[in-house]
């Protein structure tokens, strides 16, 4: 990464999981909000498939539920950084509704997008076998991650 | 092609399979489909005004259980045609499966068959079907019934030595396979799963030789690898097609097997550890480059498959390097 390039925006991709809150927690408790640091919180809602849905009224009630859910969630997580020391005012939440065959390459095109030289991820400490069959997006990101510096929180 | 569906005639085009016990027999008719229980042997069914006379449900073993009956699948007769049928009524479950300690969920989806039937409807590795909609709205699915039996019990009874058969009928077995894999390819590019990718799933055609895919409508929620499982269930079937059936760890210790010594955790498939995916360690006549496809899905593996493209390359390679071409 060039000196041109170099910023101190943080991106913090998240989901509902212990893995995504334990990073918004390292950021917090690791920048204690100190002054110059953007962080925003990304989520990407990627609903199953069409064929998941026996009808769209199911599908409709599904994606009702979960972004109330999602909501919820980031409002959380911009709490703990706020908790941390962070002003309110450097701090961005964000939630895109997409469908992604991959996740980790929609969060690279979201970091790709905003120009963020940081990206946080939670490791999802999933095993050998469970990573061979369904990826894991943490990995991912790090193979793929251009033009930008990736901090995993185990 | 509309048929008069009176029961005179009704009784004229199944005579050749009823009983004449049978010879007044008063069909139960249906044109809802959406109670699949009350669709039973010897009612007719009618899609698009043609008329299918059913026959028995299909059964099916997953997951540890031995043949489960399943009640949306109906062995059929095309009145018209007098083909045999497989119709496929909606039924959409959902449930959490598990592979190897490892949940995730699965559902049925007859809009996904329906899709993809229509797909591969020009494709000689697939089964082939076509999807109507019932009188209320249900997408039913009516399948081609493909002559023929598995590709696991094809192998499974094969009466030869390991080493007669890898180098005697395992090259024919394998580029057939490779169509096989190659169908998976086209289903990915088309930004399709198979979803169930299993040995029994791959059925040998006894009229054209050729390997065929069948029941596509069942899905798995992917996570970040949308094709993975896909792969995972290629990989499988080609262990136990070089392996002429599973080696199980199992068996090698009932045996004493002179292997086993040698076997290492790194050495058994990545989610089914009861199985040995460096079937060199078992059988040291495999040719390395065959071996090390197989070791892609093994625990010991430091990189995966990511995609069918990188899965047929190192096949061909194999081919390629030791002229094992039928």
């Amino acid at each position: 990464m060039s000196e041109n390039t170099f910023n101190k925006n943080i991106l913090i991709a998240v989901d509902d999981s212990q893995n995504a809150q334990r990073a918004v927690s390292y950021v917090s408790q690791l920048l204690e909000g100190v002054k110059g640091f953007k962080v925003l919180i990304l989520h990407i809602t990627n609903p199953p498939e069409e064929d998941y849905f026996p009808t769209s009224a199911e599908k409709e009630k599904w994606l009702s539920k979960y972004q109330l859910k999602v909501d919820e969630m980031l409002e959380n997580y911009r709490q703990i950084l706020i908790n941390g020391g962070f002003d309110p005012e450097d701090i961005s939440v964000r939630s895109i509704f997409r469908y992604c065959p991959s996740l980790s390459e929609c969060i690279l095109l979201e970091q790709n997008k905003v120009q963020y030289r940081t990206i946080v991820v939670g490791r999802q400490g999933i095993s050998r076998s469970e990573e061979f069959l369904f990826g894991s997006i943490s990995s991912k990101i790090v193979n793929h991650a251009r033009n930008c510096t990736v901090w995993v929180v185990e | 092609m509309k048929t008069s569906v009176s029961q005179e005639n009704l009784r004229q085009m199944a005579s050749r399979w009823l009983p004449i016990s049978r010879s007044s027999h008063q069909f139960r008719i249906h044109t809802d489909t959406t109670d699949f229980f009350r669709v039973e042997y010897g009612d007719v069914v009618l899609l698009g005004g043609r008329p299918y006379l059913i026959r028995h449900n299909a059964k099916e073993g997953r997951f540890g259980l031995d043949d489960e009956v399943k009640f949306w699948v109906k062995r059929a007769i095309d009145l018209n045609s007098g083909s045999p049928k497989i119709i496929k009524l909606v039924f959409y479950e959902k449930f959490i499966a598990h592979i190897g300690g490892i949940p995730f969920e699965c559902y049925r989806s007859p809009r996904k068959e329906a899709r993809i039937l229509d797909l591969v409807a020009d494709h000689k590795n697939f089964m082939k079907g076509y999807s109507i909609k019932d009188v209320k709205g249900n997408l039913v699915r009516v399948l081609d019934f493909i002559k023929g039996k598995p590709l696991s019990h094809y192998v499974a009874d094969m009466d030869m030595d390991h080493q007669n058969y890898l180098y005697g009928r395992f090259p024919e077995i394998l580029k057939h396979f490779m169509e096989c894999i190659d169908a998976v390819r086209f289903l990915h590019n088309h930004g399709e799963k198979h979803g169930d990718i299993r040995r029994d799933h791959v059925l040998i055609d006894r009229d054209s030789g050729r390997y065929r895919w069948i029941d596509y409508d069942f899905n798995y929620r992917h996570r970040e690898n949308i094709y993975g499982y896909d792969l995972f269930g290629l990989g499988n079937i080609l262990v136990f097609l070089v392996g002429m059936g599973d080696v199980l760890l199992l068996d090698l210790r009932k045996n004493d097997h002179p292997a086993l010594s040698a076997l290492r955790e790194e050495d058994v498939n990545i989610v089914f550890n009861n199985r040995v995916a460096n079937l060199k360690k078992i059988f040291p006549y495999i040719p390395e480059s065959l071996n090390r496809v197989l070791m892609h899905f093994s625990k010991g593996a430091n990189w995966f498959y990511e995609n069918t493209n990188q899965l047929l390359d190192d096949l061909k390679e194999f081919q390629t390097l030791t002229g094992m071409l039928p």
